[in-house]
């Protein structure tokens, strides 16, 4: 019962969301089209006359390009907020870990860590809770963003005999990884992380690593 | 030969009207409806050849709105405009006869050139 209402929860919340995501994407494409309107107007013949017409082109290229990168948040928000419609799916593991980089992101960046993807080359599905599976993935990304800081945090996936999730930080030294490795959070994630089929590694990849 | 007439249907006024002007520029013809009804009785009058038409609009929506216009007339081609997570729409909307379907927010010259294919095939089926 309590499972039930959880879900319940979780697809209301969902719901809400993918809705507010939907209205932000219409206000977007009417900036989108305003600012392509701008456009047209400094593209006619007649708009050389305009003395601020380079800075007014500028302006706008600097408006379409914050555009496409709030289209790419919301579109990722409305991703994320269908996550709970299914209580269990089949899931592509490299399209998760590219939608939560970006997710996290903004995480990542107030510790002056950038977030990078190395993807396995054919899809690796899983068939388990997509709503479990991101909360335990992104923990992961946060138990490790709180023992670092600057550099590139990167979340590799490959397939050998199990499904494997690397997080490999360019700058993290012999105390840090040790100190991720000895943290009950950490184990504990792992452990999440190992019910649902997937094996996570931490700090160098291993020599004769199918990464 | 025919002029090429589109008509724009999206319950989103400001966004409608501005793609329209936008289309005008480039020396389109192009009418705007603001809900299902209202498109369907341009779609009889005028017969427009190409129609842009979003899939989530209050009271009729964009696939009731698109069978309406296919059982009109047939020749009409119709693009739909979907959001993000409404892909499903889409395919369901290719399935009743949509000549395609683009995600929004729209670039306008990917738009102009299914608008084009779409007068194509509409020239062909005639």
């Amino acid at each position: 019962m309590k499972v039930n209402n959880t879900q319940k929860e979780l697809v209301f919340f969902g719901k809400i969301t993918a809705s507010t995501t939907h209205e932000i994407k219409n206000v977007l494409a009417i900036i989108q089209q305003s600012s392509g309107l701008l456009e047209d107007f400094l593209d006619m013949p007649d708009s050389d006359d305009f003395k601020h017409k380079d800075r007014f082109i500028s302006t706008l290229d600097r408006i379409q390009t914050q555009i496409q990168r709030g289209i790419g948040i919301t579109s990722n928000l409305n991703h994320f907020a269908h996550s709970p419609d299914n209580e269990k799916s089949h899931i592509d593991l490299n399209e998760l870990i590219q939608q939560l980089s970006l997710l996290a992101s903004r995480f990542a960046k107030l510790k002056k860590v950038s977030l990078s993807t190395k993807l396995n080359e054919i899809p690796l599905n899983v068939y388990a809770n997509p709503v479990h599976l991101q909360m335990h993935i992104f923990n992961a990304i946060e138990i490790v963003l709180q023992h670092i800081e600057d550099g590139t945090l990167t979340l590799s996936l490959a397939q050998d005999k199990q499904i494997k999730l690397h997080l490999h930080h360019d700058l993290m030294t012999e105390d840090q990884l040790n100190d991720i490795l000895s943290s009950e959070e950490w184990v504990l994630v792992q452990k999440d992380l190992c019910r649902m089929g997937i094996e996570t590694g931490l700090g160098r990849i291993p020599k004769n690593s199918v990464f | 030969m025919k002029e090429l007439k589109i008509l724009l249907v999206d319950d989103e006024h400001e966004f409608v009207t501005t793609l329209a002007e936008r289309l005008e520029i480039r020396n389109l013809s192009v009418s705007v409806a603001m809900d299902g009804e209202t498109a369907l009785g341009i779609v009889e009058k005028d017969l427009p050849q190409v129609i842009v038409l979003d899939v989530m609009m209050p009271g009729l929506n964009g696939l009731d709105v698109l069978e309406r216009i296919k059982s009109i007339d047939k020749r009409i081609q119709v693009i739909l405009l979907s959001g993000h997570g409404a892909t499903k729409d889409g395919i369901k909307g290719l399935k009743l006869g949509a000549f395609d379907f683009l995600i929004k927010p729209i670039d306008i010259d990917e738009l102009i050139i299914k608008i084009n294919e779409g007068w194509n095939k509409y020239c062909e089926s005639e």
